[in-house]
């Protein structure tokens, strides 16, 4: 059977890095939700409040907290509940990572469609990490 | 008897989840903290069950806790799209390793499988919530009754076709059950990328991660061994809804106080169910998820109709 003798490496290299980003991730979202539920970060919506507005569609949610849509999140860090979204999206962030870091081996070891379809995964996915698909 | 034990809690706990649907109004008069407890403790179970019978989280998460908690189904859509992301992130370093799921098979795939979804989660968002609902209810219930009519296939070596060799989708895996080294190749490279691309886009609309019929479509359509299919199904959930979570949070369809407990609880639960695997009568597992699944669907989609509000 012809398989590639670098087809195992590839894959564990990707295995490595997948195993250390979802740990971080893991950490991650604990830490800033235990600064979140703690109230040691103010949050920008009191979780308090949120009982009442949690059954809203997105959009009324959004209406009556005045919360931001797209990337103006990320200004709003520093409330609790923001730092603990940052943290979940970096789950967003884990595959893109993984695959930038196998397109050179994959190119080293002539696998140019490959490489190709890493590619372009990975532009797909900054695509939608770029907000380019979230529309209204 | 440890493990049938745990598979009785599990059960019990699913069913007083199932028994006492929560309204608006009793997530309003409840103190808030309740929830996100309630929702770990729920998200760790079905993590122990999802693998235990090999479905995607997202398929339990949503129909249970969009009919039987307060919370609206567009924060319950985008919660679940990160559970089973989350799962499925902490289950794939050894998948890969074990050579149980396959980067070379699932890149095409898994390509297919996120452009669409983008399209899903777009749809998702935009479609009224009653619609939804239904949509929601019917599609679990069908997914019950495949689950429990599905048999899996073993096709031996497949003869490639020529998108398939182009790609060079084949592999070889040691199989410590079989006590031998299996090598595989896959067919049906383009109806196999279609199905990816109708499989995403469902995915992204429900915010499920699908694994329930990505394996199907490994193993039935394109003829890679059983366990192949599962383990690349596990690794091309974690890529598919990559691209679909960032609209819920782009749209501002994420609340941490749901999606943290959630994805601790299942990435907790996903640990000891992969320990109990082995241990644990598959057909107990099953039935817990098929009967699970025919409730909360019929939760949802009684819930959309209005007649069980």
């Amino acid at each position: 059977m012809d398989v590639k003798p670098h087809d195992g490496p590839i894959q564990r290299l990707y295995a490595r890095w997948l195993d250390a980003a979802t740990k971080t991730g893991f950490a991650a979202s604990l830490c800033a939700f235990l600064l979140y539920v703690s109230g040691a970060l103010p949050p920008y919506v009191a979780p308090e409040r949120l009982p009442e507005l949690w059954g809203l569609p997105v959009g009324r949610f959004l209406e009556e907290t005045g919360a931001p849509t797209g990337w103006r999140w990320v200004a709003l860090m520093d409330h609790g509940d923001y730092l603990s979204l940052a943290a979940v999206a970096l789950f967003g962030l884990i595959t893109p990572v993984c695959y930038l870091r196998i397109v050179a081996p994959l190119l080293r070891h002539g696998e140019r469609l490959q490489a190709a379809l890493a590619i372009a995964q990975i532009a797909v996915l900054a695509a939608a990490v770029s907000g380019l698909f979230a529309g209204g | 008897m440890k493990n049938l034990r745990l598979i009785h809690v599990a059960a019990l706990v699913l069913a007083l989840t199932a028994s006492g649907p929560a309204t608006a109004a009793d997530g309003a008069a409840l103190p808030w903290w309740i929830w996100p407890i309630a929702l770990f403790a729920v998200s760790f179970i079905i993590g122990i069950v999802a693998v235990l019978a090999g479905v995607g989280g997202g398929v339990l998460f949503v129909p249970i806790v969009g009919s039987f908690f307060p919370f609206h189904l567009d924060f319950v859509r985008g919660v679940g799209l990160l559970f089973a992301l989350s799962g499925t992130l902490a289950a794939g370093p050894v998948l890969l390793r074990t050579g149980m799921a396959s980067l070379r098979l699932v890149m095409p795939l898994a390509l297919a499988g996120s452009i669409a979804s983008l399209a899903g989660a777009v749809v998702g968002l935009s479609v009224a919530t009653d619609l939804l609902q239904i949509a929601l209810g019917a599609t679990v219930i069908t997914i019950a009754i495949m689950i429990w009519a599905m048999k899996a296939a073993d096709f031996g070596v497949v003869e490639s076709d020529a998108l398939g060799d182009l790609l060079r989708l084949r592999g070889e895996f040691e199989d410590p059950a079989a006590g031998m080294r299996i090598d595989w190749r896959t067919r049906r490279t383009a109806a196999g990328l279609a199905a990816f691309a109708g499989i995403g886009f469902f995915g992204g609309v429900f915010g499920l991660g699908a694994g329930f019929a990505n394996v199907p479509a490994l193993n039935l359509l394109m003829g890679a061994p059983m366990k192949v299919a599962v383990g690349s199904s596990g690794l091309i959930i974690s890529i598919i809804n990559s691209s679909a979570a960032w609209v819920y949070i782009h749209r501002g369809a994420l609340l941490p106080l749901l999606a943290v407990p959630s994805i601790l609880g299942v990435m907790l639960g996903s640990r000891i169910g992969a320990r109990l695997l082995s241990l644990t009568p598959a057909n107990v597992v099953r039935r817990l998820v098929i009967a699970v699944m025919l409730l909360a669907g019929a939760r949802a989609l009684l819930r959309g109709l209005g007649i069980w509000t």
